[in-house]
């Protein structure tokens, strides 16, 4: 027998108190898991985005177009390295509700301002030389079974093929991958040429320009050249980082999330208030007990480590249970939830803090009732026994 | 050896603060243990029995005075010495027995060896001693729980002997039991008496259980009444 | 039967006397109901305010055509000629010889948000009075309405308090356009009042649209129309559109709102699971402390049904207090609450939490049924106490 032993014993006592006290901790890390992750998901979009490129849009909002001419325009700003640009296709993938985050954009460009799309060099040249080509990302890539050489079409909900119908056929000639996990590969990138060529407004607009620039401490300035070079135009333009821009774009899913994120973590803290009150009240009612141990000679510290200790693994028990499970679940979900929140991984982040709060716990629940414990005056103690 | 000091308690005293009450439990108490002795402290209830009990123990000190246990203070030690000083030299038996509910028999007995160094093997084999020596060795496995009182204070028994301290303090042992079981427990803490050496000190109301001491205190109102009360 | 009921109001009382005793334990009972509670209600009160701004916006009565395959009203386009087509199409009323359809434009504009100084997606729609008259519920709260060839528009209710800026007066400038704002519209809550509106002819020329627009709209009779209208648009290959009631378009429009609301559903049953595993252990401890007292009870000749409907009593109390406590909270926390949040066609929907009496009544229910369910089974144990523990020493 060991202390470990006691205090196995001293826990596993009222088997039916443990298992309630750990499936509350459970459900309680099991949501903070879950949600954790979820809105890491959401904020990923934000995270993963460069801090260093600057995204250029239409002042009165980025769904209203911009002139193609801007694309020269600003390639000759002072200050500015490499620019791209882009155009909303607005696809789908046979039904409407199989939608595609498919863009019309300039192909060598586009993976020079986009480094962290990873594509092989052969499936690179493939894609830069087919007028009609289509650069997938892995993850709808997998949803929809395409293997690169495949013909696929591609509907829009927005745009007009010049000869009918919102059909566009595209050959697949690459498939790219994310430099992390966490990226979103769920778009589709074909030549502008193409698009332009072909649908039926014969448009010289675009959605947005990308860029970046030759030191991101230029930033700032760059931003407000291109923005005064429009300004008073018809089309004036907003530069912002592309972290900014995603983090407005975010932000407009609004405080439903804050509301929705708020209360789930009130309700977290509170149920480990509850649990942390049962705990301490638990060690009460075992008084006579911890006075047994100190007159037969246990010492103080020795107690206060035995009681610190038994709330800890409690705690730890049910928490990485907990943890555990969202863990699964995330796996599980992650395949499935893919299309919709690419991001959805447990980061160890998340894990870590998670355990953090766990010990947090183990330590506050465990602390006062040992300190209580280690304090025990044994003639009062006996005295009411 | 046997007139060989073990206690020596000089001028004692004892004050409680109940509120704005002070109350006085010994004035100035003076008592001598001598090594072997088997010593039974009765008394009303609120005599203070039980409160010297615990200062014999080093569970409670005293407000002034003296207690010099083996020719050394121990009044004034600090909790940590006194808990190690309570390990080495003293064995406890309660009225409620106060086994660990979750523990089996060997591992209740063997709880006082964790304060030791002994390995495991040695401590198995203390345990069954202890056991064997309160007959029983074949409840070894058995819970608080399901024995009866008799046999859980001998458990307890075995608790207060297995670091084979000199000295076995009892609060009211036989205070639960019926009165066959009671002169059975007894009889063992006299066999440990003369035949195993221990000093015993034992807090009792019962005139039976006192006869089976060696020596009787009378406490009344924080005084010895009759003392050496001898009887053979 | 009589001293049956009184001794179980007596222990009752007694219990429900002794509560304070147990301050912690009552506490934390109150508490992990007054949660749950507060969490359902929050997550109640939410879909509601959904329900009421988006399925009560549409109309069974009006038709809405997209171009086909566009799904929102911001993806889609509509000619000229396609808008006079659907004019003589069966079943759309008409008012002598002009058929009611309401030809719109659904353009995005930057606001900044009061409640974050962010940029947010806000829809200006583009129509006439044909159009203003099929919103049901419509009314200038403030101002007066559009005057038409102007660039003045008029706001919802809901932008002007969520948006900054928009007070009836101030002019706007939105890229090159300057707007001034006129009015204040409500539509009863609904969807309608997320959004500007303004002259359609003016949004096609500062727009650069020609003579298109994006979404038609038509009364029709009945919803029942909608099928011969469906077989008029297939048979004529310039009318590429698709077309449903305005409700069932809405209804379409808010279902990922519907799912936000499932999923806070979701969290706050799993939540209740750990605040019901909390109140159980709450109250097999409060049994457990009273072991002596309940049993000396026995012991006087109490029944073991008033142990039992004693502790239970107890659990039902601290549940309800808890559940009242929880409605409060949502109550001031959330009802009236206005939140917005990114719609069907990319632009803010704004929306109330609304916390009627009986969603109150469903959190006090769930309240009951967590009083129940942790009272339930730590009664049978106090009801099974032996009398003897009376005896044994609670050492």
């Amino acid at each position: 027998m060991t202390d470990l032993y006691l205090i196995y014993k001293n826990m596993t006592r009222k088997p039916l108190r443990l298992f309630l006290t750990c499936f509350a901790i459970f459900i309680a890390f099991l949501l903070y898991g879950a949600v954790t992750a979820l809105k890491g998901a959401l904020d990923s979009g934000v995270e993963m985005s460069a801090d260093d490129r600057l995204v250029v849009v239409n002042r009165i909002n980025f769904t209203n177009p911009l002139p193609i001419s801007y694309v020269q325009k600003i390639r000759s700003v002072e200050g500015v390295e490499k620019v791209t640009f882009q155009n909303w296709f607005g696809g789908y993938y046979q039904d409407p509700k199989q939608q595609v985050v498919t863009f019309a954009a300039e192909p060598e460009s586009y993976l020079d301002v986009y480094p962290e799309l990873l594509v092989e060099p052969e499936q690179r040249q493939n894609w830069l030389r087919d007028r009609q080509g289509l650069l997938v990302g892995k993850a709808i890539a997998e949803q929809f079974g395409w293997k690169v050489g495949d013909k696929i079409p591609l509907n829009s909900n927005i745009f007009s093929h010049k000869d009918g119908g919102q059909t566009w056929d595209f050959n697949i000639s690459g498939i790219y991958t994310g430099e992390d996990e966490q990226m979103d590969t769920r778009s589709a990138v074909f030549h502008y040429q193409y698009f332009r060529e072909t649908n039926s407004w014969n448009t010289d607009s675009v959605g947005w320009i990308g860029l970046t620039t030759k030191d991101p401490a230029l930033n700032e300035q760059v931003a407000k050249r291109i923005d005064e070079m429009f300004a008073n135009s018809s089309a004036e333009t907003d530069t912002s980082t592309e972290k900014a821009f995603n983090k407005a774009f975010i932000e407009q899913i609004g405080n439903i999330g804050l509301i929705i994120f708020g209360v789930v973590f009130m309700a977290f803290f509170t149920i480990l208030v509850l649990v942390g009150n049962t705990m301490a009240l638990a060690v009460r009612e075992r008084t006579g007990e911890i006075a047994v141990l100190k007159t037969l000679g246990f010492n103080a510290s020795r107690i206060f480590r035995m009681v610190l200790a038994e709330s800890m693994l409690v705690t730890l028990l049910g928490g990485l249970a907990g943890l555990g499970t969202a863990y699964l679940l995330i796996e599980g979900a992650k395949a499935a939830m893919a299309r919709f929140l690419p991001g959805l991984v447990m980061t160890p982040e998340i894990a870590v803090q998670a355990v953090g709060y766990m010990l947090a716990l183990g330590l506050i629940t465990g602390l006062l009732p040992a300190f209580k414990a280690m304090r025990l005056n044994l003639a009062t103690a006996f005295a009411r026994g | 050896m046997a007139s060989e000091t073990l206690y020596d308690l000089k001028a004692i005293s004892k004050k409680f603060t109940r509120g704005k009450e002070t109350i006085t439990i010994f004035e100035s108490l003076d008592l001598q243990i001598k090594k072997g002795d088997f010593v039974a402290i009765m008394g009303p209830s609120g005599s203070g029995k039980t409160t010297l009990l615990n200062m014999l123990g080093g569970v409670d000190q005293p407000s002034g005075g003296e207690i010099l246990f083996d020719g050394k203070r121990v009044d004034n030690l600090g909790e940590g010495d006194l808990a190690r000083w309570r390990a080495n030299n003293i064995g406890f038996i309660f009225q409620f027995y106060n086994l660990m509910p979750m523990l089996n028999a060997a591992r209740n007995v063997e709880l006082p060896l964790l304060l030791t160094k002994l390995n495991k093997k040695q401590r198995n084999q203390f345990v069954e001693t202890a056991l064997t020596l309160v007959g029983l060795a074949d409840r070894a496995k058995h819970m608080p729980g399901e024995m009866s009182g008799g046999q859980q204070q001998r458990v307890a028994i075995a608790r207060a002997i297995v670091s084979d301290p000199k000295l076995i303090l009892c609060d009211e042992p036989t205070g639960d039991l019926d009165r066959t079981t009671a002169d059975e427990i007894l009889e063992m803490l006299q066999i440990l008496n003369r035949d195993h050496g221990k000093t015993i000190v034992m807090v009792t109301h019962d005139p039976r259980a006192a006869k089976y001491a060696g020596r009787t205190l009378h406490l009344d109102k924080g005084a010895f009444v009759e003392r050496e009360a001898e009887i053979v | 039967m009589g001293s049956l009921l009184s001794q179980i109001s007596a222990v009752v009382a007694m219990n429900i006397r002794s509560l304070p005793k147990r301050l912690w334990m009552s506490l934390a009972m109150v508490i992990a109901s007054a949660v749950v509670v507060a969490i359902l209600l929050a997550f109640l009160a939410m879909a509601r305010g959904f329900e009421a701004t988006l399925e009560g916006a549409g109309s069974d009565n009006v038709a809405i055509f997209t171009r086909s395959g566009s799904a929102s009203e911001i993806n889609s386009t509509v000619t000229r000629e396609q808008v006079n087509l659907v004019g003589d199409a069966p079943g759309v009323l008409k008012e002598g010889n002009t058929p009611q359809v309401s030809a719109e434009l659904y353009v995005i504009l930057d606001g900044i948000k009061k409640s974050s100084q962010t940029e947010a997606n806000l829809p200006l729609r583009g129509l006439d009075v044909t159009g203003v008259g099929m919103r049901k519920g419509f009314e200038i709260q403030q101002g007066r309405m559009f005057t038409p060839g102007t660039n003045e528009m008029v706001v919802g209710a809901g932008v002007a308090s969520q948006f900054e800026g928009f007070s009836v007066g101030s002019e706007l400038r939105f890229g090159k356009n300057v707007w001034t704002v006129v009015g204040i519209f409500g539509t009863g809550g609904n969807v309608f009042e997320s959004e500007a509106w303004a002259d359609a002819k003016v949004i096609q020329s500062l727009y650069n649209r020609g003579s298109s627009y994006q979404t038609i709209r038509a009364r029709i009779e009945s919803s029942a129309s909608i099928d011969a209208i469906r077989d008029y648009i297939a048979q004529d290959p310039r009318l590429n559109l698709d077309v449903e009631t305005e409700a069932s378009f809405f209804a379409e429009q808010g279902k990922q709102l519907r799912y936000m609301a499932f999923f806070g559903l979701f969290i706050s049953v799993v939540m209740a699971l750990g605040a019901l595993a909390g109140a159980l252990n709450t109250m097999y401890t409060s049994v457990a402390e009273r072991t002596g007292e309940i049993a000396t009870l026995r012991a006087l000749g109490f029944s073991n049904l008033s142990a039992f409907a004693g502790t239970l009593a107890e659990a039902m109390l601290l549940a309800a207090a808890g559940g009242l406590l929880g409605a409060l909270a949502a109550f001031l926390l959330f009802d009236g609450m206005s939140a917005s949040t990114l719609g069907g066609s990319f632009t803010q929907v704004v929306f109330s939490f609304e916390l009627s009496t009986d969603l109150v009544a469903r959190g006090m229910v769930m309240a009951l049924v967590i009083g129940l369910l942790s009272g339930l089974f730590p009664a049978w144990r106090a009801s099974r106490i032996p009398v003897v523990a009376a005896f044994r020493a609670n050492g």
